[in-house]
């Protein structure tokens, strides 16, 4: 089990490649521009869910970019406790930017 | 250099998916692969997306005055890295001919890729 973190946006490839290895069981924290990924309604949050891992967004970069209000269901806000929560919950961390 | 003793040996899986020369992240991926198996621990290098791009076999950087990677690559087994995977999906969309690739690369499919994370001790991205 993985704690991946994504910090570009779903234009970019780091989504693709990160969606093609992610597993049930793993998460997935979106930073930076990656939390435009939880977008409801959009492509990448469908394609997201379907992945099977949990979703978590960081709070304060939701809010910056403006998303916060308009995330899909299944994502899971955290702040920056909840980041190193995560952090210690999964051994392994893989950062795709 | 005395051995290092086994319990202090993690197996490292590092994963380059960067384009060169557009980005320095590739040689910064070899160079992490080098120095990891240089201190006797276990490396594994996976070229995935676009990464794979830097495997082309025909790179002629003498006029960019940097150093050719695919040179690099082809040399890793001398350095006691022998573990070479590539993302099979990018290198089919790539266009990337299998019997181009380093002698000592190995294909693999989004499932292989989700086992070798899985059985690494670390991953780390580039």
């Amino acid at each position: 089990m993985l704690l991946h973190t994504l910090s570009r946006s779903p234009a970019h490839a780091a989504l693709r490649d990160c969606l093609a290895v992610l597993a049930p069981g793993d998460a997935l924290l979106l930073l930076g521009d990656g939390v435009y990924a939880a977008l409801a309604g959009s492509e990448a949050a469908a394609l997201l869910a379907d992945s099977g891992a949990s979703l978590f967004v960081l709070d304060t970069d939701a809010a910056l970019a403006g998303v916060r209000e308009c995330l899909t269901p299944h994502a899971i806000l955290v702040d920056d406790d909840g980041f190193v929560a995560l952090s210690e919950r999964y051994s392994r961390q893989l950062a795709w930017y | 250099m005395s051995p290092v003793a086994e319990h202090s040996r993690k197996s490292i899986l590092v994963v380059s998916r960067h384009a060169h020369p557009g980005s320095s992240l590739p040689r910064s991926a070899l160079d992490t692969a080098l120095a990891a198996a240089a201190f006797d621990q276990p490396v594994t290098l996976l070229f995935q997306g676009e990464g794979v791009l830097q495997l082309l076999p025909a790179q002629d950087s003498r006029a960019a005055g940097v150093r050719n990677l695919r040179k690099v690559i082809d040399s890793l087994p001398l350095y006691d890295i022998e573990a070479v995977y590539v993302d099979s999906a990018a290198a089919s969309a790539f266009g990337i001919a299998p019997d181009t690739l380093p002698a000592s690369a190995r294909w693999l499919d989004a499932a292989g890729i989700r086992e070798l994370m899985a059985s690494h001790d670390h991953v780390l991205g580039f």
